[in-house]
C-alpha cells in the first residue's frame, strides 16, 4: 500500500539563476488570482452559502414562512424572539449542549491531531517491520460501516458504565484511521527524507525529530485535519443521541429536541438553534483560519 | 519509496534542532539504536490500542452477530450459520440497494472530486479576503445535518419547492424529484456535493501548499500553459492526496446514508419503489425499524464492508495508474 | 493579514478559551445521577422518557405535589423516529431505559409480542383501575394470550373529518358541520360527493392521498388488519384490506386525491395552499393542520363526523421496563398521568384526548371548543366518538408493515408508477415478506 511519487521528468528542477527580476514578476502573475478566478469562487461561495443564509432568514421569521413560494429573501423581525425561545427551552438544555459539545469536540480534535501526526509520520517516514500491513489495517478500519457498530459499542459503554457521560462520546473517537491516513499521505510528499536524516545526524531522537521538525512541517495538514475533526464531532448526532440522555446533551441532541413537536416540526426553532450552533464553529474557523492558509505565500515570496 | 519533492527547497518550517553536534557516546549510540527500532511502534501504538477496543471489538462482535438469529426486541435465538447471508443475497431488495449505492456513488463523487480540485487550485492563489473566501467554501460542512436536510427537502419539494420554481420560471416542466431514479439521484448528488466538495477542496489545498513554487515558475518560463502546469505539476505532485480522497470518497459513498434519508423526509425506504435507498439505509431499516433484526443487519454490514474493501482496492489501483500516467 | 482580521482572530481565540474553560469546569463538576433509593427510606427519584409534545409537564408537577416522596426526572427524548431504535437498544442491553417510557401505538405492538423487557402492570395492581379507561384502549395493551398488560393508555385518536369551508362554499356544498356530516354517511357517499366537488373545478383535490383514506376505512370496518389473533399474516386474505385498497385507488383514479406523500414538504405546503378539501382527522391531527395551514387558514377549517362508523388512529401508552428498580413508584406515576387529573392537564397543555373516561366526561373537555376550527365543539365531537371505539387487533409489526411495505407500494400505484394490480401484488408481497422475515 505504499505510494511512490516520481518527480515529473520534463521539468527543470533548478530554478533559473538569471533574471531574478523576471522571476519575481512572473511569480506575481502566476499567483495573483485573475478576475475569472474571483468570479468562479464567488459563484461557488454563493451556492455554498445560500441554503445557510436562507436558514438564517427563516430563523428570523415565523414557521409558515418556510413553505412560502417564492421564498422569503429578507430577514424578518423575529430572530431575537426565536433565539430567546431556543435558549429558554429547558428540555433542550441548549447552552449546556453547546458547552458539552465544545468540550467533546476539543478533546477529540486535540487527540486525533496528535495521534494522527505521530502515527502518520511514522508510516510515511520511519522504517519498521510490518509497516505496510499495519497501514492496511488502518485503511481497513475506515471501511467499517458505522450503523451497526453502534450496538456493540453501546454494550461496551454499558459495561464500562459510561452511558450518559461525556467519556462515552470522547474516548471511542480519540483516534481516527482517516487522520492517520491523511497525514501519512501528506507527509509522504511534504517532508523530505533528507530533513529527517539531517535531524538524525544532529543527534535528535525520533521524538525530538517529530516534535521540532516534523510537526511544524505538517502544520497545514494538521490544521485541516483538526478543523474537519472538530466539525465532524460537533455535528455528530446518531451516537451521542444513543448514548447520552437529555441531561447531558451535545448540541445536536439539543437540536433534535428543539425539532420535535407532536407530529410536527418546529422549523423556526431548528433553524434558530442551528444558527446559534454554528457560531462556535465560526469562532474556531476564525481562530485557526490562518493555520490553514498559512505557509504557501510566505514560502513563495521567500524563495 | 522515493518521495523527494521537498528536495528542491525543503519544507518551510522544517529545521533541524540547533545546537552543537557532539560525538555520540557508546551509550547514546545504543539508546539511539533502541530509539530507531522502538519509536515507530510507540508512535503507532496508541492508534492500535484504542482501535482494538473501540473498533476491532465491535467488528468481531458484529461478525458473530451475523451468524445468529437475533432481534433487538426479542433477543438472541441461537446460531444459524450463514442463513442470514443466504436470505440477503437471495433477496432482490439487496441488489436494488447495491445498484443504487454504486449509481449514487458515481453520480456524486466524480464531479465532486473534479470540482474540488478546481476549487483548490483557485484557492491556491494570492487574493483579497483569502481567509473569508476559503471559509466560504467550507461553510456547507459546518452546518448541522438536520438543518441541511430540512433546507434541501424544501428546495427539492415536488410541487412547492424552490428548484421547481426556478425551472418553471424559465418555462421548463417541474420535476417530481422523488418519483424517478434519475431525478432523485440528481438531487441527492447535488446535496452530497454541496456538503463535501469544499471539504475535499480544502484537503487538496493543504497538499498543494507543499508544492514548491519554483516548479511552477520555471515551467511557466518554459512556456507551459496553466492547464499544462495543472496536469503536469499539481496533479502528479499531490497524487498521494488524490488517492487519499478517492479512497475516502469511496468509503463515504458506499456508506451514504444521511442525504438520501433526509431527502425523503426521514423515510428509510428511499422512494416508494426504493429508487434511492442505499445499503447503509437498508442496514438501518433492517436493524432499527421493521424487525429490529440485528443478526441480519450485521450480515449486511459485513457484506458492505467486503464490498467497500474490494471497490476501494480497485479504485486505488485505477487512480494510481492513471495519475502516474500523467507523469511519464 | 490586516489589523482587523488579526483582532478578530484574537477575539475568537479568547472567546474559545473562555468557553472551553467554562466547559471544563462544568464537565468536571457535573455529577452522575444519584442512585435510585429503592429502600423507601427517603424520597425516591424515578425517570420518565417521552417524545414529541404529549403535555406531561403540568401532570408531573401535580403528581409530585400529591406524592412528596417521589421525584420525577422528566426526559424529553426528541423525535419518535429516533426514540424507537434507542429504546430498542436499552431494552436489548438491559440498561439505560427510564423507569417509565412512552410508547407510540406501533412501538407498543412490537413490545406486546417481545414483552420480556417490560413489567406486567397487572402484577402492580392495574386491574383495580380497569374501569377508569376506555375499554378498547385497555384491551389493546394486552399481550396475545391476554395475561400481561404492558401499558396504560395516555391518549386516543377517534376519527373525524376535517374540511375546508371556503372550498366547500366554492363548490356549492353545504358548509355547516351537521349538514356536512349528513353528506357522507358511508365512504361510498363520500366518494360521490368528491366527484361532485371535482366537477365544480375549484382547483383543489378532494383529499390528500389514497393512503389516508385506507387507514380509517380499515380501522372502522375490521377487527384485524395484517394479522389474525395468532399473529399469522392475513393481509392477502383479509377482505377489508383489499376493499380499502380499492377504495383508495379508485379515488386516485378518479382524480380525487392530491397524490401527496404524507409528512413531506409538499404535503406541509399543501395545507397552506388549500390543495385539498377534506382529510380524516383524529384530535392530535388538528394541531397538524393548524401548524401547517398557519394564520391564513384560521376559521377556514371545520370538523364533521367521519364516514362510516367510528375508528381510532394513533394514541400512546406509558409502560415500565423490566429493568426499572422502582416499579411501584413508576406505576403510581403512570396511573396519575393516564388518570383523570393527568389527562385533563395534558389536554389543557397540548391537546391530546385522554383515554380516562372520567376525564372525557369532565366539562373541561366536553365544553372545549377549537377556536381555529370555526369554534368547533371538539370536546363533544371527539369525546363522543371516543366512547364508541372498538378494539382492533393490529399485531407485532403492524407499523412497519403499513409504513415501510404497504403504504410505499400503494403510493407507487397512486403516482402511476405501477398499475393498481401491480401495486397490490407488491404491497402484499413486501408486507408478507416483512411479516414472515
Amino acid at each position: 500500500m505504499s505510494t511512490t511519487m516520481t518527480r515529473p521528468r520534463n521539468l527543470p528542477v533548478e530554478p533559473p539563476k538569471k533574471n531574478r527580476g523576471r522571476v519575481r514578476s512572473a511569480s506575481a502573475a502566476l499567483w495573483d488570482a485573475s478576475p475569472l478566478t474571483y468570479l468562479a469562487l464567488i459563484i461557488t461561495i454563493v451556492l455554498s452559502i445560500f441554503p445557510i443564509v436562507w436558514s438564517f432568514i427563516v430563523a428570523s421569521r415565523e414557521n409558515s414562512a418556510v413553505t412560502d413560494i417564492p421564498p422569503p429573501l429578507t430577514p424578518g423581525p423575529n430572530f431575537f424572539d426565536n433565539a430567546s425561545r431556543v435558549l429558554a427551552n429547558t428540555d433542550a438544555n441548549f447552552v449546556y449542549g453547546l458547552i458539552n459539545s465544545a468540550v467533546v469536540s476539543s478533546c477529540v480534535t486535540l487527540s486525533v491531531v496528535f495521534f494522527s501526526t505521530l502515527a502518520g509520520f511514522a508510516f510515511a517516514k520511519l522504517k519498521f517491520r510490518g509497516k505496510n500491513a499495519l497501514l492496511l489495517i488502518i485503511i481497513l478500519t475506515m471501511m467499517i460501516p458505522t450503523q451497526v457498530n453502534i450496538i456493540p459499542l453501546y454494550l461496551l459503554m454499558v459495561k464500562f458504565d459510561w452511558t450518559n457521560t461525556l467519556q462515552a462520546v470522547i474516548v471511542p473517537f480519540l483516534v481516527k484511521g482517516f487522520g492517520v491516513f491523511m497525514i501519512r499521505q501528506y507527509a509522504e510528499s511534504a517532508i523530505s527524507d533528507e530533513l529527517i536524516e539531517a535531524a538524525r545526524v544532529d543527534g535528535a531522537s525520533t521524538w525530538r525529530t517529530y516534535w521540532s521538525v516534523v510537526l511544524p512541517a505538517l502544520r497545514p495538514a494538521a490544521a485541516v485535519l483538526g478543523l474537519l475533526t472538530f466539525m465532524e464531532t460537533w455535528n455528530d448526532f446518531l451516537w451521542p443521541y444513543v448514548v447520552l440522555n437529555g441531561d447531558t446533551p451535545t448540541v445536536q441532541v439539543s437540536l433534535n429536541i428543539l425539532a420535535t413537536g407532536y407530529y410536527k416540526t418546529d422549523y423556526v426553532q431548528v433553524f434558530t438553534g442551528t444558527a446559534l450552533a454554528i457560531v462556535p464553529l465560526l469562532l474556531v474557523f476564525i481562530a485557526f483560519g490562518r493555520q490553514i492558509i498559512g505557509g504557501i505565500m510566505e514560502g513563495s515570496v521567500k524563495a | 519509496m522515493a518521495t523527494n519533492v521537498g528536495e528542491v527547497t525543503g519544507p518551510r518550517h522544517g529545521r533541524a534542532p540547533a545546537g552543537p553536534s557532539k560525538q555520540p557516546s557508546r551509550r547514546s549510540v545504543r539508546v539511539g539504536r533502541l530509539d530507531l527500532r522502538l519509536s515507530p511502534y510507540l508512535f503507532v501504538a496508541p492508534f492500535f490500542v484504542l482501535f482494538a477496543v473501540f473498533g476491532a471489538y465491535p467488528l468481531i462482535y458484529t461478525a458473530i452477530l451475523s451468524t445468529r438469529k437475533n432481534t433487538l426486541t426479542g433477543g438472541d435465538a441461537g446460531f444459524v450459520g450463514l442463513e442470514n447471508y443466504r436470505k440477503i443475497l437471495w433477496d432482490e431488495h439487496f441488489w436494488i440497494v447495491i445498484f443504487n449505492t454504486f449509481g449514487l456513488f458515481f453520480v456524486a463523487t466524480v464531479p465532486q472530486l473534479i470540482f474540488a480540485l478546481l476549487i483548490a487550485s483557485w484557492l491556491n492563489k494570492k487574493m483579497r479576503a483569502r481567509t473569508a473566501i476559503r471559509m466560504g467554501v467550507l461553510i456547507p460542512n459546518i452546518t448541522s445535518v438536520a438543518a441541511v436536510g430540512i433546507v434541501f427537502g424544501l428546495i427539492f419539494a415536488d410541487r412547492y419547492g424552490l428548484a421547481n420554481w426556478l425551472l418553471q420560471s424559465v418555462h421548463l416542466d417541474p420535476v417530481e424529484w422523488r418519483n424517478h431514479r434519475w431525478s432523485s439521484w440528481t438531487a441527492i448528488a447535488f446535496m452530497v456535493d454541496w456538503r463535501w466538495t469544499g471539504y475535499n477542496a480544502l484537503i487538496y489545498l493543504a497538499a498543494m501548499q507543499a508544492i514548491p513554487k519554483e516548479l511552477y515558475e520555471s515551467a511557466s518560463l518554459d512556456g507551459a500553459s496553466a492547464a499544462r502546469r495543472f496536469w503536469r505539476i499539481t496533479v502528479p505532485l499531490i497524487q498521494p492526496t488524490i488517492l487519499f480522497t478517492v479512497i475516502i470518497s469511496t468509503i463515504g459513498g458506499m456508506q451514504l446514508f444521511t442525504e438520501p434519508l433526509l431527502f425523503n423526509y426521514g423515510r428509510i425506504q428511499g422512494g416508494s419503489l426504493n429508487e434511492f435507498q442505499t445499503v447503509a439505509m437498508y442496514i438501518y431499516e433492517t436493524t432499527f425499524t421493521n424487525n429490529y433484526n440485528v443478526g441480519r443487519g450485521a450480515a449486511i454490514s459485513w457484506l458492505l464492508f467486503i464490498i467497500i474493501l474490494i471497490f476501494a482496492l480497485i479504485n486505488f489501483a485505477l487512480v494510481r495508474r492513471s495519475v502516474k500516467g500523467q507523469t511519464s | 493579514m490586516s489589523v482587523t482580521s488579526r483582532r478578530l482572530r484574537s477575539i475568537a481565540t479568547a472567546t474559545l478559551t473562555v468557553g472551553l474553560a467554562l466547559g471544563m469546569t462544568t464537565a468536571c463538576s457535573a455529577k452522575k445521577d444519584a442512585e435510585p433509593n429503592a429502600n423507601g427510606t427517603g424520597p425516591v427519584t424515578i425517570s420518565l422518557s417521552y417524545f414529541g409534545t404529549p403535555g406531561f409537564n403540568q401532570a408531573v408537577k401535580d403528581f409530585e405535589a400529591a406524592n412528596p416522596n417521589i421525584k420525577v426526572d422528566v426526559k424529553n427524548e426528541g423525535q419518535t423516529k429516533d426514540f424507537a431504535p434507542k429504546l430498542a437498544q436499552w431494552i436489548s442491553a438491559g440498561s439505560g431505559a427510564s423507569d417509565v417510557v412512552m410508547l407510540e401505538e406501533g412501538m407498543l405492538l412490537q413490545y406486546l409480542k417481545d414483552n420480556k423487557g417490560f413489567a406486567n402492570l397487572l402484577d402492580l395492581g392495574a386491574s383495580s383501575v380497569e374501569k377508569d379507561y376506555l375499554s378498547f384502549k385497555w384491551k389493546n395493551a394486552f399481550t396475545a394470550d391476554g395475561k400481561k398488560l404492558v401499558g396504560l393508555g395516555t391518549d386516543v385518536g377517534p376519527l373525524a373529518m376535517c374540511y375546508r369551508t371556503d372550498l366547500f362554499q366554492k363548490a356549492g356544498l353545504p358548509v355547516d358541520r351537521d349538514a356536512v356530516s349528513k353528506l357522507w354517511p358511508t365512504w361510498e357517499e363520500y366518494v360521490k360527493q368528491g366527484e361532485v366537488f371535482k366537477s365544480k373545478n375549484t382547483g383543489a383535490a378532494w383529499t390528500d392521498s389514497a393512503t389516508s383514506v385506507m387507514q380509517p376505512y380499515i380501522m372502522q370496518n375490521a377487527d384485524s388488519w395484517f394479522y389474525d389473533k395468532s399473529d399469522k399474516y392475513i393481509g392477502d386474505t383479509n377482505p377489508a384490506v383489499k376493499k380499502a385498497y380499492d377504495l383508495g385507488l379508485d379515488m386516485a383514479g378518479k382524480g380525487l386525491t392530491a397524490k401527496l406523500a404524507r409528512w413531506s414538504a409538499d404535503w406541509d405546503a399543501a395545507f397552506k395552499n388549500a390543495a385539498f378539501a377534506t382529510v380524516p382527522c383524529p384530535p392530535w391531527y388538528t394541531g397538524v393542520i393548524k401548524e401547517r395551514a398557519g394564520d391564513a387558514g384560521k376559521n377556514k377549517w371545520d370538523i364533521a363526523t367521519i364516514p362510516g362508523k367510528g375508528g381510532n388512529w394513533g394514541g400512546s401508552y406509558l409502560a415500565i421496563p423490566e429493568q426499572s428498580k422502582n416499579k411501584k413508584a413508576a406505576f403510581e406515576l403512570i396511573k396519575f398521568i393516564t388518570g383523570k387529573q393527568g389527562g385533563l392537564d395534558a389536554f389543557a397543555e397540548a391537546g391530546p384526548l385522554p383515554s380516562s373516561i372520567a376525564a372525557l366526561d369532565d366539562p373541561k373537555i366536553t365544553d372545549a371548543k377549537n377556536e381555529y376550527f370555526n369554534n368547533a365543539p371538539v370536546g363533544k365531537i371527539y369525546a363522543g366518538a371516543a366512547k364508541e371505539l372498538k378494539p382492533i387487533y393490529l399485531g407485532p409489526k403492524h407499523q412497519a408493515l403499513w409504513e415501510n411495505a404497504f403504504e410505499p407500494a400503494m403510493q407507487a400505484a397512486e403516482q402511476g408508477k405501477l398499475s393498481a394490480q401491480a401495486g397490490w401484488d407488491k404491497a402484499i408481497k413486501d408486507s408478507k415478506a416483512l411479516a414472515e422475515g
